[in-house]
């Protein structure tokens, strides 16, 4: 090792019980909003957990038959928005007329069912707009089997306009926490600085630039700030996974846990420790900034 | 009596008193017998008139049977047709009510299930009124709640609808009910006027019938007088044969004596009249007379009868006394006269007594004017008949005319 001590951990080499207690600290906090980045990720906020009870019904006409409704739900089911699209004959929606209104058990209707059956079309999470449900829609409208389309226009927009306050919500709590998060790592980083103030000013006696010693902790931060947000990200994304496994209810809500295997979470985890990098980093500097502001 | 056997009878009698003058008594001349011949023999050709015209008559009754008979079966195939034409209505009687039973519980069935499908819209849009309270404002499942709704209206349409078929289906029943009563009713009326028509066929047929037994009961008396009428026309013509044979015989000895040159010539007995009688004629009985000489028409029969003499009506068992003097030529029964007494006044005049019931004298017996010969029968009524004749060479008269009688 060259006499010129190495300034990368200095901090570490400095002051290891705090370090290590902030660390955990960290580590903990990154798991939990890991957990709730990936949450709100799957969910895209209330988007999920609308598309989950939005549907569009397409009434088919009597006389359709089941061969070709079938064939009409695999082609509706094939466009873009459209996550799903299941054909219930009249038997089924006769059943479910009934399990709706089980006053009617014994009524049955004059002349048998008089139920026609009809094409339930879930969309897409996240291509769940207006627009986009016009489009399915307009398109289903212009068949010749489907007699009539319910599409809910007349209460979709107050439904969309609430899961989008729904999801800045979410996203606003999200963010503040990760703000409280960075707050704490800046006094974090200040007390730390205040607290090796003398060895810094040791070093600095000796000819060790006090700029190149803070952009080595700032550089030392974000490498560590990384590793721990992946580190907590992927920890809080596995309980999530476990949790979901767990307690299917969730998956309404959140999604498929299989969600959080993609490449595209994987992308997203990735995204989520570098910008942890840049807000240990940033939270380094401007807590060596502020104990330096405080000493002079 | 019928007229035909009143006639023969006549005739049997007129023989019966020709046998009475040629037999028992002595004979006559040959002229009066010759001319008792002709006059036989004219009653045997009238006889056989009369058997011609029966024999007519019972043609004309076999063709009024054949014609009678051919109208029976007329009114038989008729009335056939009818019967055929009321089953065949009383069969689409019978199709009509089993037509209206059926209508009558369909219209039934389809009031209950009226009813019954009412309620159930009612219950419907009951269950429907709460079930959309209940889902009102579910934010959670807001398409579930629109579907639940879209279903609900089909379903309610779906029940009016049904309401509203079994509606339109019953009054097309009832509409059809009353069709079928109609079509019944005009069938029963139908079927009434047929009836009538029938029940008119049969009695034209009994009365064709009954008038058929009768034309029956006409030809059987017909063929019966017919077969009498021949029995007794060969009996006419044994009797005339053997009179005719007898005449022959007086010819022969008559002709035998002038051979022998007698030249003693018996004076011809010219016939008298009773007017010329010694003491004339006296009633044989007082009684009314209720049956006349000569061609009387029978209303019952419709037929006229020769009469050869006259009835009297008198009390029962009255006695009955000869009109003349005179010798008894003969006493004894001819059908249809009963007990029948001759008695010959000479010069060809006789006088007969038919339908008595006792003789008082004998054959041969001289009697005089007033001189009881019988006796007339009992009778419950009362009253008895006795047959009157007269006969002036062979000649029947009027006895009215030559007897004061009470007519």
């Amino acid at each position: 090792m060259s006499g010129a001590p190495s300034l990368w951990w200095i901090d570490w080499r400095l002051s290891r019980a705090s370090l290590v207690r902030e660390t955990i600290g960290r580590f903990l906090c990154f798991c939990l909003l890991g957990s709730a980045f990936l949450s709100l990720l799957l969910s895209g906020g209330a988007s999920r957990f609308l598309a989950g009870r939005y549907a569009i019904t397409a009434v088919l006409r009597a006389e359709v038959p089941s061969a070709e409704a079938e064939g009409l739900a695999r082609k509706v089911a094939a466009l873009p928005p459209v996550r799903s699209a299941a054909y219930r004959d009249p038997e089924t929606a006769w059943k479910e007329f009934l399990r709706a209104y089980p006053g009617l058990d014994s009524a049955g209707g004059a002349g048998g069912n008089p139920m026609p059956g009809y094409i339930e079309i879930r969309i897409r999470p996240d291509r769940l707009t207006g627009a986009e449900v016009g489009l399915v829609a307009s398109a289903l409208r212009s068949v010749s089997h489907v007699e009539q389309v319910l599409a809910g226009e007349a209460w979709l927009p107050r439904l969309l306009r609430i899961g989008r306050i729904a999801s800045r919500v979410c996203w606003g709590i999200f963010g503040a926490f990760l703000a409280g998060f960075f707050l704490v790592g800046r006094l974090q980083e200040r007390a730390r600085a205040v607290a090796l103030a003398g060895d810094f000013a040791f070093l600095a006696e000796r000819g060790v630039p006090a700029g190149r010693l803070a952009v080595l902790r700032a550089a030392s931060a974000a490498v560590s700030g990384f590793l721990l947000a992946a580190a907590g990200t992927s920890a809080g994304g596995g309980a999530l996974f476990l949790l979901l496994g767990k307690f299917p209810f969730l998956e309404g809500v959140i999604g498929p846990p299989s969600d959080l295997l993609l490449p595209r979470t994987a992308a997203a985890i990735v995204l989520f420790s570098c910008a942890a990098a840049l807000l240990s980093a940033a939270a380094s500097l401007l807590g060596w900034r502020a104990a330096r502001s405080g000493r002079k | 009596m019928i007229p035909g056997t009143r006639r023969i009878l006549s005739a049997l009698l007129a023989a019966a008193v020709s046998l009475g003058v040629f037999f028992p008594a002595p004979a006559p001349a040959a002229r009066d017998v010759a001319a008792e011949l002709r006059k036989e023999r004219g009653r045997l050709l009238e006889m056989k008139e009369r058997e011609e015209k029966t024999a007519l008559e019972l043609t004309e009754a076999l063709r009024k049977e054949k014609l009678s008979k051919g109208r029976v079966g007329e009114l038989q195939k008729r009335l056939k047709l009818q019967r055929s034409l009321l089953s065949r209505i009383d069969r689409k009687v019978s199709a009509l009510n089993e037509r209206l039973e059926r209508a009558e519980k369909a219209v039934r069935e389809l009031e209950a299930a009226h009813g019954q499908a009412r309620t159930d819209l009612q219950r419907a849009e009951v269950v429907a009124f709460a079930g959309q309270r209940a889902g009102a404002g579910d934010p959670w499942y807001p398409s579930s709640r629109e579907r639940e709704r879209h279903l609900m209206r089909v379903y309610l349409e779906a029940d009016a609808e049904g309401v509203a078929r079994i509606t339109r289906a019953r009054e097309r029943k009832e509409e059809e009910l009353s069709g079928l009563e109609r079509q019944g009713a005009v069938t029963e009326r139908k079927m009434a006027i047929e009836k009538k028509v029938g029940d008119t066929l049969l009695s034209r047929q009994e009365e064709e019938r009954r008038r058929l037994a009768g034309i029956e009961r006409e030809k059987k008396r017909k063929e019966k007088e017919l077969k009498s009428l021949r029995a007794r026309i060969a009996r006419m013509e044994s009797v005339v044969s053997r009179v005719e044979r007898q005449v022959k015989e007086r010819e022969r000895l008559a002709r035998k004596r002038a051979a022998r040159g007698s030249t003693a010539k018996e004076p011809a007995e010219s016939p008298r009249r009773f007017a010329s009688l010694s003491g004339g004629l006296s009633a044989p009985l007082s009684g009314k007379v209720v049956t006349r000489f000569g061609r009387q028409h029978d209303t019952t029969f419709d037929v006229t009868i020769e009469n050869r003499g006259v009835e009297i009506e008198a009390p029962s068992g009255a006695s009955v006394k000869s009109v003349g003097q005179g010798e008894v030529a003969f006493a004894g029964a001819v059908s249809g006269f009963g007990n029948v007494l001759i008695v010959q006044h000479g010069g060809g005049l006789f006088s007969v007594y038919g339908r008595l019931d006792t003789f008082l004298v004998k054959q041969g017996e001289a009697v005089k004017k007033e001189t009881v010969v019988g006796s007339l029968p009992e009778s419950p009524s009362g009253k008895s008949v006795l047959y009157l004749e007269l006969r002036a060479g062979g000649t029947a008269i009027d006895p009215t005319s030559a007897i004061p009688l009470e007519r």
